[in-house]
């Protein structure tokens, strides 16, 4: 095994076909695409974080140098605070519980149907994921809708589901949408088990609930890390919220994303925002980092 | 210790394949018994219609006293052992190997010295607290079995448990699994396509084809009297001259000659003279005559092939005694060894060869 590996470093550094300027000059355009589109943005967002620049008036024109005032007063805004709290509960609602635990489910059920069910369900599931978030939104707000919504319309009751549920509203709704994705990715790798795993367990006398804790999940372990990094990510940054509440009310939906845009732009203190921005930064990177190393400890 | 009682089984898969067919089959208890075929003859179906990963269409299945036709795989007391071994990655060897006592929830303690025991009844000692991808793949296979014998069950199954090893490596495993099974006493169904395998293995065995079986019996009399031309073609390193011919009076016609027979007087009908390659003479004397078409080096011995008249003859000759492609050469097939299958069903006709 490890002279193996040492093996093919050993070639790829030797550069048997370009030499290691050939290789920097073959990928530069790239880079240099990379470093315009992603590297400056973020460096500039860091830049901006620093400063009270606004959307508009002087400090638009001739903004100062502020230093760590936006993240301390960013800090000590109970807003952030709370928009941290909803977020938190958000990703963990609608992307872990939600879309994963269902995803997974729908695949688990799923597996052993007749393959023409199995792939009309699936394409019923994926429907609502390549609909656009736009559209999804207003199908829900018409589905919640206090007045005339189809929910209220099916249980013969009147309830504003946006006002008086508004974070489980948004999290039912980003599960709908993103579920078939985990689903898919749930399902591809339930079929990569050889069928002999579960036959093995099944000749020993596991009940399907062994199966499931002693063999399948710990099988796919890998698959699991991986759709929650995205998932967990997607749905962290995700600003499609804002389509169904606005943030609303009260800040009761107001997510990282949409307390961002709201001091930036309908506030103006791009400065600010910016700040907020590099805070999310940080925390992706932390998400990304935590479920990377839960992905190496498996081997 | 239990033996198999197989009657009338029948699988039929979705689609309206039939895999089996009102199969009959008797395994004796304690007995190694390979089922023998080519790829889709329907002996890996009937090995999970007896492990009960495929639940049989028709017909009934003891193992044992038991009737287990309707029971699920977990409660027949059976082991099973996979082609990819099955192993769970995440597990170590240790724990691979006590799995199944783990579900039928025998203790910590008892299921990893059970787990010990048989890990160093198969040389596993000092590799128990690797994983699966740290071992090689003889060592994988091992293990595979390890976990099979842990859970003492009635009966081992094998589904073509040696094929993924290297050459060298599957004599070696032949060897210690024959070992094992005679140890052990445990009743054993193992599956293979491969006819050395099954010869070297078992104590009985079975030829299938097609859903159903061609042929039961010791590995001897299914080499030396296989019952039509499908098993007479399956069984042999090299496979059996087939020679079609018509019978005359003590020998058989064709139109490369007279090709001899003893014992048999009736004449008439169109038969396929049966012999194996390894009891055919190449000489410079003789009736039947041809041009040596290939020889191929077997090692100690040569592989010829001899064109008589159109008819391709093999012969298995000592090295050094082979001649070379293109010589004129007599092919002399010894009398006492023949067998002679009717041409129309392919069965073994009565009288002549070895018993």
């Amino acid at each position: 095994m490890t002279g193996k590996g040492t093996d093919r470093r050993r070639r790829s550094s030797g550069g048997d076909l370009v030499t290691r300027g050939g290789a920097a000059t073959i990928v530069a355009p790239a880079a240099a695409v990379v470093a315009v589109f992603l590297v400056f943005p973020a460096l500039w967002t860091l830049y901006l974080g620093l400063t009270n620049r606004g959307l508009t008036g002087i400090n638009a024109a001739n903004p100062q140098f502020v230093g760590l005032e936006n993240y301390t007063t960013a800090l000590s805004d109970p807003a952030l605070w709370n928009s941290l709290q909803v977020t938190f509960i958000f990703v963990s609602g609608s992307a872990i519980v939600g879309q994963a635990v269902l995803g997974f489910t729908l695949a688990w059920v799923f597996r052993n149907w007749q393959s023409w069910v199995r792939r009309a369900l699936e394409l019923l599931v994926v429907v609502a994921w390549i609909v656009p978030s736009s559209v999804v939104a207003f199908l829900w707000v018409a589905f919640l809708d206090g007045e005339s919504g189809t929910l209220n319309a099916i249980l013969g009751i009147e309830t504003e589901w946006l006002l008086r549920h508004p974070l489980l509203s948004v999290i039912v709704f980003n599960t709908w949408r993103g579920t078939a994705f985990s689903m898919l990715l749930f399902g591809a790798a339930l079929n990569s088990l050889p069928p002999s795993y579960l036959e093995t367990s099944r000749l020993a006398g596991a009940s399907p609930l062994q199966q499931l804790f002693d063999i399948i999940l710990p099988s796919i372990k890998g698959y699991i890390i991986t759709n929650l990094l995205l998932i967990s990510l997607w749905t962290f940054n995700d600003f499609s919220p804002y389509l169904i509440t606005g943030g609303g009310p009260a800040g009761a939906t107001e997510v990282l994303p949409i307390y961002i845009y709201n001091e930036s732009i309908r506030f103006g203190e791009l400065g600010f925002g910016s700040a907020i921005s590099a805070i999310m930064l940080v925390i992706n990177l932390l998400i990304a980092l935590s479920y990377l190393r839960a992905g190496r400890s498996r081997s | 210790m239990a033996g198999i009682e197989i009657s009338e089984i029948t699988k039929i898969f979705p689609g309206e394949v039939t895999a089996l067919s009102e199969l009959d089959l008797s395994i004796e208890d304690g007995e190694f018994f390979a089922l023998l075929g080519p790829s889709g003859c329907g002996k890996t179906t009937l090995l999970r219609t007896i492990a009960g990963l495929e639940p049989a269409t028709s017909g009934s299945l003891d193992i044992g006293d038991r009737d287990v036709t309707s029971l699920p795989p977990g409660d027949r007391n059976v082991a099973m052992v996979f082609q990819d071994y099955a192993l769970y990655p995440h597990m170590t060897v240790r724990d691979n190997i006590a799995y199944p006592l783990k579900v039928q929830k025998v203790g910590r303690e008892a299921r990893y010295g059970e787990a010990e025991k048989a890990g160093s009844s198969l040389s596993l000692d000092g590799l128990m607290d690797r994983r699966p991808g740290q071992l090689s793949g003889g060592q994988q296979q091992r293990v595979a079995v390890a976990r099979a014998v842990a859970c003492r069950p009635d009966v081992f199954l094998f589904d073509e448990p040696l094929s993924n090893l290297d050459a060298q490596l599957r004599l070696e495993a032949r060897g210690f699994l024959k070992q094992l099974q005679k140890d052990l006493g445990t009743t054993t169904v193992y599956v293979t396509h491969d006819q050395g395998e099954a010869l070297a293995l078992a104590d009985r065995m079975a030829v299938m084809d097609h859903g159903v079986i061609r042929q039961v019996g010791t590995p001897t009399e299914l080499f030396h009297r296989p019952a039509n031309v499908f098993v007479a073609g399956f069984i042999g390193s090299t496979p059996m001259n087939l020679i079609p011919g018509v019978l005359g009076d003590g020998n058989v016609r064709f139109d490369g000659g007279v090709l001899p027979l003893n014992g048999r007087g009736d004449t008439g009908g169109e038969v396929f003279y049966g012999i194996r390659p390894e009891y055919i003479t190449i000489g410079d004397v003789g009736d039947i005559s041809g041009t040596v078409a290939i020889t191929e080096n077997l090692g100690a011995q040569f592989l010829v092939t001899v064109d008589v008249a159109g008819q391709l003859i093999r012969a298995v000759v000592a090295e050094g005694s082979e001649p070379a492609t293109g010589d004129t050469a007599t092919v002399n097939p010894d009398p006492d060894r023949v067998l002679v299958y009717d041409r129309e069903s392919g069965e073994l006709t009565p009288g002549a060869g070895y018993h």
